[in-house]
């Protein structure tokens, strides 16, 4: 610890603080505009200028480091005539456009110069008449109210690792722009926009349509992935205008992705539910909320009485939040006495907590955040964590700079293998295979922890199974060469710290059951925590669904047996969640769906299953309700109420609630504060960990066939993770339509153009889109996002009943 | 140059990660490209980007930011019109004017079919021989209106 003083105060600070922040922690200002905590200092603007005593120049408090006994000052009229000078050469330039400015009022060159003095500078010179770039999706550039401070660039390049813009040219030439004056052409994840001290980047649906001081911020968890960033939202007359990251704030501490940062006008699409409806000869009517109530009362009851309560069924949603959830499943045991209940995560999360429970015996396995930080190797297997997670990916960027070795296997060019150590171009879903050469190496190597894992139930099954996958096998199933197998496994299991990182979503398909069992046995013989498997949950509220008991218990029946077999249920409940679109193998589906006798469906939009449904009730989405949300890390977070409900909506636990009051159940639930305190009684305690081995081995799936030449990977884009993000029209406007990536060879071998109509068709049916070449997949492997309704591409896909991977065998003709 | 690094620093190449060698080598790249292509392409510098794994964006702000660099494309013959004070003196304007009138171009610019490209420089401290121009690498001295002729038709046999 380092004591100096600042303006006669003492205090006490870290070694190699800077004098800024020392400042800064010590609640004393110090003007700045190119300071950013997250990034490296960099010392361009000048205006944290200052006065250190015994030295005769002024000094950049940002990149000066204290030195023990320092005396600084920070308002000296030496520095005040300094600094005004320094916003009068700033003003040279500056467009003074205040009136007309969104920044206005929350400037820091405004704010600057009100609290300095110069309104005008005193030297003259030509201003520059750019044209704003108003055209590119999402983010405004009007590089003429720009200072230069740079911090934009250095947001955009070192802390999220893209580089989509830089200082161009030079002297007063010099301009913030992408290469050649192009329109922007990025992730769009808008962290320029909140790192910019001034109006020359704006978000472009926000512009003229408020000023700074009408805003009302208001914070609340972010509706998207699982990492459950808290978000700042800016209202007006009760509507959000736009959202923010602000620093200090929530485990994001100020990043935001462009899901989280534009994403939230989802809320108010035109295609929400305003009112209950009951379909009479095919036609939605308009009902009121007693009818409604009222007729799904009278047919569950019907159905039950000639069923019995095993023929109803329900699907949970991990977008709706614990309380929504605790109050279906509440519905369903209690109310219903059917353990009928499952969910979405069936075919992704349910996979990470089988696994979790077989290795490790665990009851849960959270996510830490800050899991990347600090470790030798980080192996990623087949997972675009800078996609499904983009601002936990940004810490695996951090890592990977500050010394870690980046290990991504992968067969698509993903921002990670962008940024990797080693990226092994992995053939898809052979996860498997490389997890078990690399515990074949540590074996026959004797790089494990003998005297931990040697007693552990499976390992002599273990060291049987994965004899079959040497280097040599293991190099013709992945395609990756020996020496580099050898070499990433020996640098994995000699390296002090490591982590293995994987998601299953229920739109990928390159992971199964066994994918996170090889790599929880891999992680168990290396003598590491459980912890060093870091297995996300999917979205905002993957880990609360579960957590809430939103599956199938005590013999109930699960997702697939109640949609799989036509006539497994008679009547189910669907609450938001679109299983026709989401669901591999969707026409199965759809058919199970038509063949119900009752199908009520909650919803905050009419989806393709509302479409299919007896009665339509209108949920009230995320910010319209309180609420939790469970992140990753398993940490709850409160859902904030902070607009009005849509239409006649409710929150989805109110519409149980009072449905099960209809149906004259004694629930003892008013409020969500009784229905908080259940959900805390009923949570499942902790257990304590027991080690199992669970060798598995690797089927390849998906082969090669002379009908079905290509495998298709499914996935998420970074822009998009659903339905929700479908709806809004602001990530929209970065991509809307639904495309296959193919590989330049296989676009040749079928004539196929980019942006050229496709058909694509598996054994399971076809369907119509777009192509895009892209050399990011490899030949014989094609790529399609599983986000957008119209493309159905779940239409092709299948269900994976063992635990291998659910890939997807294709072929692919232009269309006519 | 040297563009083995590995070799020429030896033991400390552990220490040096690829990224910051494929930095090291951006500048000389460009100049290597523009020697071969005569100015840089967008596509070579897209090339340059992806071989080198570091942003557009950064290439293309390191080229914007020296004048060495050219984003279109040169003439084969470079002619750079002296304008210090001593050639300002003896009649650089009036070369200027016979060669841009001649070649119907702007300073700065190269004419369409590539045979020239006309600027200006400071001084080139052979201010004796005013007025001076460049042509490529040979220095024409004391141009008067026959060696101005002299000039246009060497350009013109290209």
């Amino acid at each position: 610890m380092v004591n100096i003083k600042i303006n006669d105060k003492h205090i006490t600070v870290k070694e190699g603080t800077t004098i800024l922040e020392a400042a800064l922690q010590n609640k004393i200002d110090i003007p700045h505009l190119c300071y950013d905590k997250r990034l490296v200092p960099y010392g361009s603007c000048r205006l944290c200028i200052v006065e250190v005593e015994g030295q005769a120049k002024l000094l950049a408090a940002c990149s000066t480091p204290v030195t023990p006994g320092m005396s600084v000052r920070t308002e000296t009229p030496k520095l005040l005539k300094a600094r005004k000078t320094v916003l009068e050469l700033l003003l040279v330039h500056h467009p003074l456009d205040c009136p007309v400015c969104d920044k206005a009022g929350e400037c820091k060159l405004q704010d600057l110069a009100f609290k300095y003095g110069p309104a005008e500078s005193r030297f003259k010179a030509k201003r520059k008449h750019e044209p704003a770039d108003t055209g590119s999706p999402l983010v405004e550039r009007d590089s003429n109210r720009c200072v230069l401070c740079g911090k934009c660039v250095r947001v955009c390049g070192e802390l999220q690792g893209v580089g989509a813009i830089n200082i161009i040219g030079r002297g007063f030439e010099s301009k913030i722009s992408p290469a050649f004056d192009e329109k922007l052409n990025c992730e769009f994840c808008g962290q320029c926009i909140d790192a910019c001290p001034v109006g020359a980047l704006g978000r472009r649906h926000f512009r003229h349509s408020a000023r700074a001081w009408f805003l009302e911020p208001r914070d609340n968890v972010c509706p998207y992935c699982s990492v459950g960033c808290t978000v700042t939202y800016d209202l007006r007359e009760g509507k959000i205008m736009r959202a923010r990251g602000v620093e200090g704030k929530g485990i994001n501490n100020g990043n935001l992705c462009s899901k989280g940062r534009f994403g939230f006008d989802y809320i108010y699409s035109e295609k929400r539910l305003a009112s209950p409806l009951i379909k009479k000869n095919g036609e939605f009517r308009r009902v009121s909320w007693e009818e409604a109530l009222k007729h799904i009362a009278g047919r569950i009851q019907a159905i039950k009485h000639a069923h019995g309560a095993d023929s109803i069924g329900a699907i949970g949603s991990p977008r709706c939040t614990v309380e929504d959830n605790f109050m279906l499943q509440k519905f369903m045991k209690s109310v219903n006495s059917s353990n009928n209940i499952d969910s979405s995560a069936r075919f992704g999360y349910a996979k990470i907590q089988e696994a979790v429970q077989m290795s490790f015996g665990l009851n849960r396995l959270p996510i830490n955040h800050e899991s990347p930080l600090g470790k030798d190797v980080i192996l990623v297997v087949e997972s675009d964590i800078a996609s499904t997670h983009p601002v936990w990916g940004l810490n695996f960027l951090k890592a990977k700079k500050e010394g870690s070795n980046l290990v991504v296997a992968d067969t698509r060019e993903t921002k990670l293998t962008r940024h990797s150590s080693r990226w092994l171009r992995v053939k898809p879903g052979t996860g498997v295979a490389l997890l078990n050469c690399i515990i074949k190496i540590a074996l026959d190597e004797g790089l494990y922890d003998k005297a931990k894992t040697q007693k552990i139930e499976g390992f002599s099954f273990l060291s049987e199974t994965v004899n079959d996958y040497p280097p040599s096998a293991v190099s013709r199933i992945t395609g990756i060469s020996e020496d580099i197998l050898v070499k990433t496994a020996r640098e994995f299991l000699t390296a002090k710290s490591r982590l293995i990182t994987l998601t299953i979503g229920a739109s990928e398909n390159t992971k199964g059951l066994d994918t996170a069992l090889a790599a929880a046995n891999l992680v168990i013989l290396t003598g590491e925590n459980p912890s060093s498997l870091q297995m996300p949950a999917e979205f905002c509220n993957t880990f609360g669904l579960w957590e809430a008991g939103v599956k199938p218990e005590l013999g109930g029946k699960n997702a697939v047996s109640m949609l799989y077999k036509p006539g497994a249920v008679k009547a189910l409940f669907v609450m938001g969640e679109n299983p026709v679109i989401t669901f591999p193998d969707s026409k199965t589906v759809e058919e199970a769906l038509r063949s119900l006798d009752f199908l009520v469906v909650q919803d905050i939009m009419m989806t393709h299953t509302a479409k299919l449904a007896n009665v339509v009730l209108p949920a009230s989405c995320w910010s319209e309700k309180e609420g939790t949300f469970i992140n990753a890390g398993g940490i709850p977070q409160q859902v904030n109420h902070i607009v009005n409900s849509f239409g006649n909506s409710l929150a989805d636990w109110q519409i149980l609630k009072n449905l099960s009051k209809v149906m004259g159940a004694e629930i003892a639930i008013d409020d969500i504060k009784k229905l908080r305190e259940e959900f805390k009684n009923n949570k499942s305690v902790e257990q304590p960990a027991k080690l199992t081995f669970n060798p598995v081995t690797y089927t390849a799936v998906g082969e090669y066939d002379t009908e079905f030449p290509l495998k298709m990977i499914t996935g998420n884009l970074m822009q998009h993770s659903g339905a929700l993000s479908c709806m809004s029209k602001g990530l929209g406007s970065v991509i809307a339509d639904a495309f296959i990536q193919v590989n330049p060879a296989d676009a040749q071998r079928y004539k196929i153009r980019d942006n050229g109509f496709v058909e694509l068709s598996s054994i399971k049916g076809s369907v119509m889109m777009k192509a895009q070449v892209s050399d990011e997949v490899p030949e014989g492997t094609v790529f399609a996002p599983v986000h957008f309704s119209h493309a159905r591409i779940n239409h092709l896909t299948s269900l994976s009943e063992t635990g291998s991977p659910p890939i997807c065998a294709v072929k692919i003709k232009a269309a006519n | 140059m040297n563009l083995n690094v590995d070799e020429t620093i030896g033991h400390i190449k552990e220490a040096i990660s690829v990224s910051e060698k494929n930095r090291g080598v951006l500048i000389y790249t460009l100049q290597r490209v523009q020697q071969e292509m005569n100015y840089l392409p967008d596509h070579a510098m897209k090339m340059i980007s992806e071989k080198l794994g570091i942003p557009l964006s950064d290439v293309y702000s390191t080229a914007s930011f020296y004048k060495q660099f050219y984003f279109t494309p040169r003439g084969k013959k470079i002619v750079k019109v002296c304008t210090g004070t001593a050639c300002h003196v003896r009649g650089a304007s009036k070369v200027m004017e016979k060669l841009e009138s001649e070649f119907d171009i702007k300073e700065g610019k190269t004419t369409p079919d590539l045979s020239m490209t006309l600027e200006t420089v400071g001084c080139i401290g052979c201010c004796g021989l005013a007025p001076v121009a460049t042509v490529n690498e040979y220095i024409v001295g004391e141009i008067d209106s026959a060696k101005i002729e002299e000039i246009i038709e060497a350009i013109k046999a290209e």
